[in-house]
């Protein structure tokens, strides 16, 4: 294989926003160093100008339709990579906002929180690009490499020790999955991009290096059995890391998953379909029982993020143009319910020091605007109308039920009221309850407009999904080719009394 | 303007409450004023609606419709018949008076009327929607404003205030407490209210899917599934009883009926009211809409499953009313059993039955929304439902136990009120296809009096215990409107029926027609006067027939 590089002006267009992201980490960097008597606030406000910019030239990139492919079809700018990107790059800032307070609990290093942040976001951005086997794995280390020292950044807490720990551990060793599945898909086919492999013969060795590859991703998103991680992360790492985690990279992951599954292996959906559609079964049900047990809210929504990867399986499962669309349009919905629960958890610890469920206990006394806004990113996850989850699911329902997927929709229904059995039990917290102590808690201003983008993105996504629907559409125009196995198109319509 | 009547009954609520979400909550007239003034908004316009309604022409009427989702085949189709008509009434006449009768709530007065103001305008969104999407989003809307109206301002039962364990501690919030029926915290009512009905919301949702699905239409509008979409074998069996049962456990029926009236005797006095008035109607409602409309022959075939089950429903839940010692329990299973007065109405599938259960719909609303109304104002005063340790109460509150009893009579179905125009068509139009129901039936009134005499035999008459010597009257004007209100409309249209009929007639004739197929005969039930110039003229009928089957 023949790899030459030229880069022309118009290619380099192409990674025009990840070329500035770059430069801008390399300002917010020196000023860090430069400037001794420059305040964290600052710098976090710096850094969001950068990521802002890159935003900019992707909604450019987006509107007059800038695509093209780099690097031998290694990196592609497409609809969809231009998609995640912008739910990768809405994602950083609504976490720098809820950084800002939080900060001052790291003993040292503060400057370097928000560069290790973009530096993150910059690592999955390329990741919504990854086209081949050897970006993906480059791509998914990139952008994991920042959060195993984010993770671990309270350096003082063992909590946060153990979290970095373990996620460390098995990160490293979910990476050499990844490294072993791509060896033996190169072994069997010889092909590195996706879109060659299409049509490869199913041998031994390409099906267990798929499964490996799967693993591995698998991890990132959090998804039964490759969740074990994920409890223990989120509940010792910083709150705002949390967060981050808890959205962005299974945002990129998913990115990945589609071209892989869609592009690479699409002739073979009958076989993966079923492996999804157990994955899918197993994270909803799972996450979603053990999230009764939680008393920590932390951890309840690493539960419940479990079960709400599950859901997202659901649209992978069914494989078509429309599942992929529900997929887009689901994880915009769960970003903004996600990071704006983190946002209200984050007042929450800012004011009380604690993350435990029971000390919500009359939040509505105490914080009547706090305790709405949870109410409505919690019940935006469960999928009540008419916040944006509900649409979200409804999607993805819907183009499960095109393709006969009947169980996996039986049980996706049935976990939408177990998880509102949790959810609620943190309302009855916040509304029922009487507050042990009723001073009132006070907001920070960042985290308030944290709360007010989530609110307007859950209701306004809820109301009128429209053009956000229109938006996921137009960004997998590229699969829509696909065609369900399910040929059993019903009998033909007979008009009544005809 | 009028084409927008709908858009601004179902919208004034909702920017009452968007409205309240900006108002302190010290200023307490002005979000009184807010949550009146928009109330007074949706139920003028539907008042409107009623009489505009043009029953000669029928079918729906008022229709708009706003593209929503094209991917999904979804818009906001909104349209009335004249059997959404009357509940969109109801709806407005309950809401009105709920305000007022929560005039004097203290605690956090303003999210209060926020949560039902919502609360109501998700019921009414039911009942004017034309689209499967939007009826299910109403329909799941309505649960979530029911926890927080029931955890936040509802209250525990006697037994379980008291209750200890076996130390002599209370335990209230202890996991075992919660599976004894005897006695319920207003957590578990609320939880149990919410978690039954979105299981059985969810399972609606599966039928509504798969009616998508199979029809093969890409599209939710009804009206369109009613014409073109054509089920039947077992798929269409499975997807009514996935609508059936998932509708009727809010209706209540009887085996799924358990979380209604623990419901209702944990919520606020106004909560109830909605509830009972016009929540539980949700169910047959959707039914009558999604099952009636889509799958007729189903619904011929399968809907003796609901003459079976409402024997059940009136037996069982008069016999609990009867042996129930809170005030509020007893108005809760008198509900669960009238709703099966509702369910021999609509099994029998005739004209005259299913206009019959359609009118007992209204007139149970203000029927039990009278009554829940006085028991939450006796329990405002007394700070009690039990009804042992009540009585005598008529000396202190005449105004009230007039009113009470006015109500009682109602519920039984005195004549001169709209519930006995109900039953005796219910009781007529059903007799040729299932005479031992109507025996039930019949049965069943006499088990209501007895009921609701003890009732009121307990809490007015008889020897008033000492510490209720303080309790008050309702004088003030907005105490007694919103009961005046109530029975003015029960005991008008009980005398003078003949626009509310004529209107139902109309929503029900075509549906019927086309479940039976069987032109409607023009007689009408001789009990009722005012109806013996059929305003619905046989040719009417006759054509609407025609019209459904040449298509």
């Amino acid at each position: 294989m023949t790899f030459s590089l030229t880069l022309s002006a118009s290619d380099l267009l192409l990674l025009l926003p990840e070329l500035f992201l770059t430069l801008w980490l390399c300002v917010v960097l020196a000023v860090d160093f430069s400037f001794k008597r420059i305040v964290q606030e600052q710098l976090a406000y710096l850094t969001i100008f950068g990521v802002l910019v890159t935003l900019a030239c992707l909604a450019w990139f987006d509107v007059t339709g800038i695509t093209g492919t780099l690097f031998g079809k290694m990196f592609v700018v497409d609809r969809m990579a231009i998609f995640f990107k912008v739910m990768i790059l809405v994602a950083t800032i609504l976490v720098i906002l809820l950084s800002i307070d939080y900060v001052h609990r790291f003993s040292l290093f503060r400057g370097e929180y928000y560069f290790l942040v973009a530096m993150s976001a910059l690592g999955m951005m390329f990741m919504a690009s990854a086209n081949d086997l050897l970006s993906l794995f480059v791509t998914l280390e990139f952008a994991t490499f920042g959060f195993y020292v984010l993770v671990s950044y309270l350096r003082d807490d063992m909590a946060s020790n153990e979290a970095g720990l373990k996620f460390f551990i098995l990160g490293v060793f979910a990476a050499g999955l990844l490294a072993y599945g791509i060896s033996l898909v190169y072994g069997e086919t010889g092909k590195l991009v996706f879109s060659d492999m299409t049509g490869a013969n199913p041998t031994t060795g390409l099906v267990i290096g798929f499964l490996l590859i799967f693993a591995a991703l698998g991890f990132k998103i959090g998804a039964v059995p490759f969740h074990s991680w994920i409890p223990d992360t989120y509940h010792g790492a910083p709150t705002p890391v949390t967060a981050f985690l808890s959205i962005a990279p299974k945002v990129a992951a998913f990115a990945i998953l589609l071209r892989l599954f869609l592009v690479a292996l699409a002739t073979f959906k009958p076989a993966w379909a079923l492996l999804i559609v157990a994955a899918s079964i197993l994270s909803m049900t799972y996450g979603n029982i053990v999230a009764i047990a939680q008393r920590n809210i932390k951890r309840l929504l690493a539960y419940s993020g479990i079960a709400q990867v599950g859901n997202v399986l659901i649209g992978l499962a069914a494989g078509t143009k429309m599942g992929t669309d529900s997929i887009l349009f689901y994880l915009l919905t769960y970003l903004f319910a996600n990071l704006g629960a983190f946002a209200v958890i984050m007042a929450i610890s800012n004011s009380l020091g604690s993350d435990e469920i029971d000390d919500y206990r009359g939040l509505n006394r105490r914080s009547p605007f706090l305790a709405f806004a949870m109410l409505i990113f919690l019940l935006s996850l469960a999928g009540v109308p008419p916040l944006a989850g509900f649409i979200g699911k409804l999607y993805i329902f819907v183009a499960a039920i095109k393709e006969g997927l009947y169980i996996l929709i039986t049980v996706g229904l049935v976990n939408i009221v177990v998880s509102m059995y949790y959810y609620l039990i943190v309302v009855k917290k916040m509304y029922i309850n009487e507050p042990l102590d009723s001073s009132p808690i006070k907001t920070s201003g960042p985290l308030r407009a944290v709360i007010y983008v989530g609110l307007a993105g859950t209701l306004v996504i809820g109301i009128y999904p429209q053009p956000f629907l229109d938006w996921a559409v137009a960004a997998t125009l590229m699969f829509s080719n696909l065609v369900g196995p399910a040929a059993s198109i019903p009998p033909p319509v007979t008009p009544f009394g005809g | 303007m009028a084409e927008y009547t709908l858009l601004i009954i179902l919208f004034a609520p909702f920017l009452g409450a968007l409205a309240l979400i900006f108002v302190s909550n010290r200023q307490v007239s002005l979000v009184r004023g807010i949550a009146a003034g928009s109330a007074f908004v949706s139920l003028a316009a539907s008042v409107y609606l009623f009489y505009a309604y043009d029953s000669v022409k029928g079918g729906f009427q008022f229709i708009q419709r706003i593209e929503w989702s094209r991917q999904l085949g979804i818009s906001l189709h909104l349209g009335v018949d004249g059997i959404g008509t009357p509940l969109v009434l109801a709806s407005g006449i309950l809401l009105f008076a709920g305000i007022f009768v929560s005039w004097h709530i203290k605690d956090r007065m303003k999210e209060f009327y926020i949560w039902i103001l919502i609360l109501a305008a998700a019921t009414i969104g039911v009942f004017m929607s034309l689209d499967l999407f939007f009826l299910y989003f109403f329909y799941e809307m309505s649960v979530i404003p029911m926890y927080l109206l029931l955890g936040m301002w509802g209250s525990h039962t006697k037994k379980y205030l008291e209750m200890t364990d076996p130390e002599g501690l209370k335990q209230r919030d202890s996991v075992g407490f919660i599976f004894n029926f005897a006695a319920n915290s207003k957590e578990y009512a609320a939880m149990k209210l919410v978690l039954f009905l979105s299981a059985f919301a969810v399972a609606a949702l599966m039928g509504i899917l798969l009616i998508y699905k199979f029809s093969g239409l890409n599209t939710f509008d009804i009206l369109i599934l009613r014409e073109k979409a054509h089920f039947s074998g077992p798929l269409a069996t499975l997807i009514w009883l996935l609508i059936f049962f998932g509708f009727a456990s809010i209706a209540p029926i009887w085996p799924l009926h358990s979380w209604s009236p623990v419901g209702h005797a944990a919520a606020p006095a106004a909560t109830s009211m909605l509830h009972a008035g016009v929540l539980m109607k949700l169910g047959h409602f959707s039914i009558i809409r999604v099952a009636f409309e889509i799958l007729p022959e189903t619904t011929r075939e399968l809907m003796p499953i609901a003459a079976v089950l409402c024997i059940f429903s009136i037996i069982y839940g008069g016999l609990v009313a009867y042996y129930a010692k809170d005030t509020k329990y007893v108005i809760g299973y008198s509900s669960s059993s009238h709703m099966g007065y509702v369910f021999l109405g609509m099994a029998a599938l005739d004209y005259i039955s299913l206009s019959g259960a359609v009118i007992y719909m209204f007139a149970h609303a203000m029927a039990t929304g009278m009554l829940f109304a006085m028991a939450g104002w006796v329990y405002d005063q007394t700070h009690t439902r039990d009804i042992p340790s009540l009585g005598g109460l008529s000396n202190r509150m005449p105004f009230i136990s007039a009113a009470f009893v006015i109500g009682c009579m109602a519920s039984i179905g005195m004549p001169g009120t709209v519930n006995f125009i109900a039953e005796v068509m219910i009781i007529v139009g059903s007799w040729n296809k299932y005479p031992f129901q109507v025996v039930v039936a019949v049965l069943g009134i006499v088990l209501t009096m007895a009921y609701l005499f003890k009732m009121m035999r307990g809490l007015f008459y008889g020897s008033m215990a000492e510490k209720y010597s303080h309790s008050h009257d309702a004088v003030a004007v907005v105490d007694r409107m919103p009961l005046l209100i109530m029975i003015t409309v029960s005991i008008s249209f009980g005398i003078f029926p003949g626009h509310l009929y004529s209107v139902v007639r109309s929503g029900v004739d075509p549906l019927i027609a086309r479940i039976t197929k069987v032109v409607p005969v023009a007689e009408l039930p001789m009990n009722i006067p005012q109806a013996s110039s059929p305003t619905v003229p046989v040719s009417t009928s006759r054509e609407a027939i025609a019209k459904v089957t040449s298509r």
